[in-house]
């Protein structure tokens, strides 16, 4: 009984140790290409663990030529505005669904949770007549249609994050004579704010990682955000690995970052939701 | 008791309700209406959604100066009187229509009237125009019949052509090609994402130590933009200096490789597997948390009555798994389904078609071609698909989705 409890967990260990190298394994691989030179990478030594003869130049040309920084900048201009705008739009959204009894309540999540669903290449065609007629084509409007992504998946967590405050709470305010106003900002935001704060990251990430519209609309690169820039690396005519092991190194800091930093809220915002990619 | 949402409750909803308007709802109507037209916006007869007949005054307009340039300059080179008289009212005739579209601009709605004296126009000066062509030798003889067809081009016939275009569609091979790969696609990875994760998060539920590096781990493939990670693929898969295309040519799972992304079953599979490595954390994740709220107690009852582990996981954790693992697989085959970042940047759909599903395709056709109309009603298809299966999935979880708010 002992050994055989002992070996199940030595074989949970294995798998577990071989699930995280698979994982890290491609980080890894980007990580010791992007100090190699072309000729390395070209050549017989395709396959090294450890750069010859290791080199940061790749760093150099796509800071300073290829202009990933502007694609940085976009796409945290990008993401932080859909988070901002999102967050406050979704926030009233949930609160009165929530809070209030009315009619078509189950109509309007029903629709929410349709446009989730929703095959994003539907809503494409027509919002690029639209921004071409409206000239915004090649803007930062592009954080408008956003809304289709990100916002019935904030209100969906947050419907779920508001729920869980107990309605007593704001009763018993206004039973000892709180203003509806110091109701909201004394009780419900504080309560709130764990949730709000768990889905604007998620809505920050999947703001960050947006493509297909980006591509569509914002056709200058000028406007392109980190994943566009990112996917025309690989047309160019001959695909420079090292440049593109670097760009892929230096766009992932932000989102590991962030990941290190917010795992817990990620993770409940992923579970409470039943979330999306 | 909740309160009744009155008429300042609404203006909560209001934004919500404005944004999903414009950005979700309407596009979708828009996009059916796009399917009833020939509509190809790099087409100058079909850049608009025509529903009776219009007139591009703007060509009729260039059209006219021209006739009316080369016509006069070549009036030397007619020698017969007659002809040349004739030829002179052709062109009177031509500024005198022209004259009455004077100061309008753009595409414009005409009577029929207008419409069948333009067509005589047209009649008249391409009936001269030949004969004089045929008769001497003009310095403009090459031109001039050429240019008369704009006269006939600047009425734009309507392009609506009701359901000819779904029609099309379903014998479209590169449609069932595409919807092929695309539910190949799903039902594949997906099929591997929840064994893997399943097991994967009855792992992570059992052992407790590291379980905190496993989630921030898991995290990161998830958080990543797709685009980067196929991008990424594309490196670990490529045939001269990929190190997993060498490392399968090593296991003899390929012959060359090379195979691996330029041939067309090795393509699939590689885009089946970056998706795997992509999205099986996430699925594990999402698994762990429903295992985490099933509890214990239920267990040890199983075990008090005897139960082996292998009758508890059927009789107790797949049961209570049952939501979790619904709602987890309904949003993963939805995505699968749509997938287009990864396949965009990885394959590009080839090598020969072979990874183009139903987005890949749409998108093609509507940017690559600008064929609106088409690529409209290939995305309906994928619309049709969708909902088909969100409905099944909405049924077999019941009312358990909405119910939870």
């Amino acid at each position: 009984m002992k050994t055989s409890k002992r070996k199940l967990l030595l074989l949970f260990s294995i798998v577990v140790i071989g699930y995280l190298f698979i994982m890290v394994f491609p980080f890894l691989w980007i990580f010791i290409t992007s100090f190699k030179t072309s000729g390395e990478i070209f050549g017989t030594g395709a396959f090294n663990i450890i750069p010859e003869d290791p080199t940061i130049k790749n760093y150099i040309t796509i800071l300073f030529e290829k202009g990933i920084l502007r694609a940085i900048f976009n796409s945290f201009v990008v993401a932080i505005s859909t988070t901002i705008y999102v967050i406050f739009v979704a926030s009233l959204c949930a609160y009165a669904i929530s809070r209030f009894q009315f009619r078509g309540k189950s109509i309007l999540l029903g629709l929410v949770l349709a446009v989730s669903m929703f095959p994003q290449m539907i809503i494409t065609g027509p919002v690029y007549n639209l921004f071409y007629d409206l000239g915004w084509l090649n803007s930062y409007f592009v954080i408008l249609p956003y809304s289709t992504i990100t916002l019935p998946m904030a209100v969906w967590i947050l419907v779920t994050h508001f729920n869980q405050i107990p309605l007593a709470l704001e009763e018993s305010a206004k039973i000892d004579g709180a203003t509806r106003v110091q109701t909201l900002t004394k009780i419900v935001f504080p309560l709130a704010a764990p949730g709000v704060f768990t889905t604007a990251i998620i809505t920050f990430i999947a703001a960050w990682n947006e493509f297909l519209l980006t591509i569509t609309l914002n056709t200058e690169s000028n406007y392109h955000t980190v994943p566009v820039a990112i996917s025309f690396l690989r047309d160019q005519f001959s695909i420079l690995w090292g440049e593109v092991a670097a760009a892929t190194t230096i766009v992932t800091i932000p989102t590991l970052i962030i990941v290190l930093i917010f795992q817990r809220q990620i993770v409940s915002g992923l579970t409470s939701g039943g979330v999306k990619e | 008791m909740k309160q009744k949402l009155g008429f300042n409750g609404w203006l909560y909803l209001l934004p919500t309700l404005i944004l999903i308007g414009i950005f979700s709802l309407w596009p979708v109507i828009q996009s059916v209406t796009y399917t009833l037209f020939d509509y190809k916006l790099n087409d100058q007869q079909k850049s608009g959604l025509y529903l009776n007949e219009r007139f591009n005054t703007d060509l009729f307009h260039e059209t006219a100066l021209y006739i009316d340039l080369f016509l006069s300059e070549d009036l030397a080179n007619i020698t017969n009187n007659e002809d040349k008289v004739r030829a002179e009212e052709t062109i009177e005739d031509v500024k005198s229509v022209s004259a009455e579209y004077k100061g309008v601009d753009g595409v414009i709605e005409i009577t029929s009237g207008q419409r069948n004296e333009i067509v005589r126009l047209y009649e008249d000066t391409k009936g001269i125009i030949s004969e004089l062509t045929a008769e001497y030798s003009l310095t403009h003889g090459d031109s001039l019949p050429l240019l008369v067809e704009d006269f006939n081009k600047s009425i734009i016939p309507s392009n609506f052509i009701g359901l000819a275009a779904y029609k099309e569609a379903i014998g479209d091979k590169r449609v069932h090609i595409a919807l092929w790969n695309t539910i190949l696609f799903t039902v594949v990875s997906v099929s591997i994402e929840l064994v893997l994760g399943l097991g994967l998060a009855l792992i992570l539920n059992k052992a407790i130590k590291g379980q905190g590096l496993v989630r921030t781990t898991s995290l990161i493939p998830w958080a990543i933009p797709t685009a980067v990670a196929a991008l990424m693929w594309s490196y670990l898969y490529d045939g001269s200096s990929g190190v997993v295309a060498h490392f399968f040519e090593n296991l003899g799972l390929i012959n060359q490789s090379q195979d691996l992304l330029l041939s067309q079953g090795g393509a699939m599979v590689s885009t089946i597997l970056a998706d795997v490595w992509k999205t099986t954390p996430y699925m594990a994740l999402l698994l762990l948390a429903g295992l985490q709220n099933i509890p214990g107690s239920l267990y040890e009852a199983a075990s008090i009555d005897g139960a082996s582990k292998f009758k508890s996981f059927f009789s107790v954790t797949l049961p209570l798994l049952k939501s979790s693992i619904l709602v987890a697989l309904l949003f993963r085959t939805l995505d699968a389904f749509r997938v287009f970042d990864l396949i965009f940047v990885l394959t590009g759909g080839g090598p020969g078609g072979a990874t183009e599903t139903m987005s890949i395709y749409a998108y093609k056709t509507m940017f690559g071609q600008t064929n609106f109309g088409y690529g409209s009603v290939v995305v309906m298809i994928m619309f049709v698909c969708v909902a088909i299966i969100a409905m099944i999935f909405v049924r077999l979880l019941g009312t358990n989705l909405l119910d939870r708010n």
